[in-house]
């Protein structure tokens, strides 16, 4: 496969102390967005706008699950510390006759002498087919961890989880990219520690981990939302009347393989209010480096409602807006010249004002 | 541009960053295979409504009200395509015609379509030539934004009810000027009531020169070079002096009627012989000493004089008029307000006695901050029965509000210029000939010197221009007591 070359700014690098690890702009993401994007030229394309949820620990099934019931205290450490963050976005712009025209976009954040900085990659856009989403995944996956081709035993994502895929390589090369040139700092990871689902495989994140932990940094992992739950209770919900912040340490999960956790699960209640998270923290960790991790971001960060500030503005630095939507439609209808159709609503054709579907939600 | 919906006579045309278009422009909105399109005219600029705008803003200003710093990678270029759509606006049109075969029709009620349809910039000249804003009598208003000429035809203010009005210091007489300069250079009549002496100089180039209007321009200064003899009046013209301007009543009117006759017949028609005739009036005191309050005020003024040599013959101006046109004015600057009630309505009496006599065709009046000397009952007489004597007037304002709402209704043409206080805005918008959204949304934009054109001279299609330089002294500046130390 012979890749056409675009041209492409020279890419900036982090303001982080540098390593001599390639902390370059994922060119693949670019030659393969371009190139795919060259491969649905004329075709008509119908609009959408459904955004894909990234799956959070769905998968797991804790059995054996337990809370200790008492809280470990969290003295903030005011002692400076760089936090940053890392999440990704993805959301499909619409459908061709092949395939799906889909959007990436990740942002790393990072607080730094009491400022926020970002550095935002993308968005790319892919048109995904069942033809070339073998190649499209593959590809990108042997390019940026250094594995050989269909290395993944996952093989290719199904056609549908392709753009929640995609993004979820984009997240672990940033996560990488930040574990390689942060030092001595706190990396937020949006999510759990799970690893071994197809999103996630064990060694790309054992890796991250690794290289976080050579280089001083703890990473930390905030899951939004959890399903996690100790008798019949979700375990964010089980708080303890105790003053904030907190945490309440798990024992006892047992995950299903291939499903591997390379965290140790807390329950973080870090404001006063009743938001609580499932905290990750690296289980390679020291109990006394965990502890302190989550210290040192309470003394360096803006939390609000017990959740990072950090990783709140990566969140919202990457997801895309309606108005990016409409302009990413503007630019593949513009440049590469996808004609935009308009697909009856099956569901308005079949039962009229009864056709409250998808097209409704 | 593209159409995006249509409400009554209300189209709104989405725009981009890449097309400029702004307010009182004018779009063609072209169905080609209805063979017909609808001339619209842009009287707002909105946002566009892109969703997730609110969501973009707030996003670049989370680090404590300040704007975060960072940078993008955008590989493939698509931040332009964000501003591009974030840019987008929307042009709230009104439609003023539809146009079929290069014919016009005020019809806006049938629907382009949407998917079809073509929106293009109208330029102005196209839409003069479409409108046939044209003439024998062209007056070339001023320069309008896209670099053409906005003429109007002067017969197009024959017989019409004009008002011009805006903000101080935007140009309303700097217009009237010139409205009034092409009228006499077309041999039309013109009498100004020059409240300020602003007119004055119309006669003379900026340095001083005469001009090629020196001839046609007479200027009347009241107790000066503009003095009446009694035997030169009518008895209802004087009758109007006392009833309407010095309020005389009406018994007292009815006395003095018999003291004119009994002066007619003796021949006597002087300001002595009327002192006299009061003085040894055989009438009630009341009565007398009403007559007599009235006499001195007519003494006082200077206007009237017993030396028929000292008095100005209207009738030779008239007559000059006639033939060459001319303009008379009516310098008021010093004259306290109740001697410029006597002059109007001495003026007006005589006006109509001269129009009705066919010694004059037509008159063109412009009445500056005609409130100050126009009675009651002569703002409807203008707007109905002076017409049909021949007496179109045109009236200038920086206060709306002091015309009347039926003048507005019944104005054919207006000229406005910039206004933001809005009630100034509502009482303008009652005019007829057009739309209150048109008025208020355009006016309040104008810059100083720009003027809307709306009603008959525009063809009801409302248009700006900057009106143009004119080669005569001006004499409306305001004085200044800092002038040097700014200059």
């Amino acid at each position: 496969m012979v890749i056409e070359q675009y041209p492409i700014a020279a890419t900036p690098k982090y303001n982080f102390p540098q390593s001599t690890m390639e902390t370059m702009l994922p060119q693949h993401f670019i030659e393969l967005s371009i190139y795919s994007l060259k491969h649905a030229q004329t075709q008509p394309f119908q609009l959408n706008q459904q955004a894909f949820q990234q799956v959070g620990d769905l998968t797991e099934c804790p059995q054996s699950l337990r809370l200790k019931p008492t809280p470990i205290r969290l003295n903030p450490k005011q002692k400076e510390n760089v936090v940053a963050a890392v999440d990704t976005s993805t959301i499909k712009l619409g459908e061709t006759s092949t395939g799906m025209v889909i959007a990436v976009r990740g942002a790393n954040v990072w607080k730094q002498s009491g400022k926020y900085r970002y550095l935002r990659f993308g968005p790319f856009i892919f048109h995904i087919t069942e033809e070339n989403k073998k190649e499209v995944f593959n590809t990108l996956e042997s390019a940026y961890f250094s594995l050989p081709y269909g290395y993944n035993h996952h093989g290719a994502p199904g056609f549908l989880q392709m753009p929640t895929r995609i993004a979820a390589l984009l997240e672990r090369w940033l996560q990488a990219m930040l574990s390689k040139t942060l030092e001595n700092g706190i990396i937020l990871f949006d999510g759990s520690l799970t690893s071994g689902t197809p999103d996630s495989p064990v060694q790309h994140l054992k890796g991250i981990l690794a290289t976080a932990r050579k280089k001083g940094n703890t990473v930390l992992a905030f899951s939004k939302a959890t399903s996690i739950r100790v008798n019949g209770h979700l375990i964010t919900d089980l708080l303890p009347e105790r003053e904030p912040p907190y945490l309440l340490e798990t024992t006892g999960l047992k995950l299903k393989p291939p499903l591997v956790l390379l965290g140790d699960m807390y329950v973080a209640r870090l404001t006063k209010g009743n938001f609580a998270f499932r905290l990750d923290i690296d289980s390679c960790l020291t109990p006394e480096l965990k502890i302190d991790g989550v210290e040192r971001l309470l003394g360096n960060d803006l939390l609000y409602q017990s959740y990072p500030e950090t990783l709140r503005l990566a969140h919202i630095l990457c997801t895309f807006t309606a108005n990016e939507v409409l302009a990413m439609q503007h630019f593949v209808a513009c440049k590469h010249r996808l004609r935009i159709v308009n697909r009856p609503d099956m569901h308005r054709i079949l039962f009229g004002p009864f056709g409250r579907g998808e097209s409704f939600s | 541009v593209k159409l995006y919906r249509k409400e009554g006579n209300v189209v709104h045309v989405l725009s981009f960053p890449n097309e400029t278009v702004e307010k009182g422009d004018y779009l063609l909105v072209e169905d080609n295979e209805a063979r017909r399109g609808l001339i619209a005219q842009v009287i707002d600029v909105q946002f566009a409504s892109i969703p997730g705008v609110l969501e973009e803003l707030l996003r670049s200003l989370p680090d404590g009200g300040d704007v975060i710093q960072g940078q993008d990678i955008d590989p493939l270029g698509i931040a332009p395509h964000i501003t591009y759509i974030q840019d987008a606006s929307l042009l709230v049109c009104k439609i003023r015609a539809t146009v079929e075969n290069k014919n016009l029709s005020p019809s806006s009620s049938w629907l382009p379509s949407r998917s079809r349809s073509t929106v293009r910039k109208l330029s102005l000249p196209t839409l003069l030539e479409l409108a046939k804003i044209n003439g024998a009598l062209p007056i070339v208003l001023g320069g309008t934004k896209d670099r053409s000429l906005l003429t109007i035809d002067a017969s197009s203010l024959d017989g019409r009810l004009n008002i011009i009005t805006g903000k101080k210091e935007t140009g309303k007489s700097h217009l009237s000027k010139l409205l009034m300069v092409n009228l006499v250079s077309y041999k039309a009549t013109v009498v100004v009531f020059d409240l300020n002496g602003e007119y004055v100089s119309l006669g003379m180039t900026p340095d001083g020169k005469r001009n090629a209007h020196h001839n046609k321009i007479h200027v009347l200064t009241p107790s000066q070079n503009f003095k009446v003899a009694l035997r030169q009046l009518n008895l209802h013209v004087l009758l109007g002096i006392l009833v309407h301007a010095l309020h005389l009543p009406g018994t007292s009117a009815r006395e003095f009627r018999r003291i004119w006759q009994a002066l007619r017949e003796k021949d006597a028609l002087t300001m002595h012989e009327l002192g006299e005739a009061i003085r040894n009036w055989n009438c009630n005191q009341h009565v007398r000493d009403a007559l007599f309050s009235r006499y001195h005020a007519l003494v006082n003024s200077g206007f009237f004089t017993d030396n028929i040599a000292e008095a100005t013959l209207l009738e030779e101006f008239s007559l000059k008029a006639r033939e060459d046109g001319g303009a008379l004015i009516i310098n008021l600057r010093n004259t306290s307000a109740i001697d410029r009630q006597i002059v109007v309505e001495y003026l007006l009496g005589r006006l109509v006695e001269s129009l009705t006599s066919w010694k004059l065709k037509a008159v063109f009046l412009f009445a500056e901050e005609a409130h100050l000397y126009l009675r009651e009952t002569y703002w409807d007489d203008i707007v109905t029965r002076m017409r049909h004597f021949g007496i179109f007037t045109t009236f200038i304002t920086n206060q709306p509000d002091t015309i009347r709402e039926n003048i507005y209704r019944q104005a054919d043409n207006i000229f406005l210029f910039n206004f933001t206080n809005e009630h100034d805005l509502d009482v303008v918008s009652r005019a007829a000939r057009v739309d209150a959204e048109t008025v208020k949304s355009i006016a309040r934009d104008l810059p100083p010197h720009y003027c809307l054109a709306l009603g008959k001279v525009v063809r009801d299609f409302p248009m700006v221009a900057k009106v143009k330089a004119l080669d005569v002294k001006t004499m409306g500046e305001t004085r200044l007591f800092f002038k040097e130390a700014n200059s």
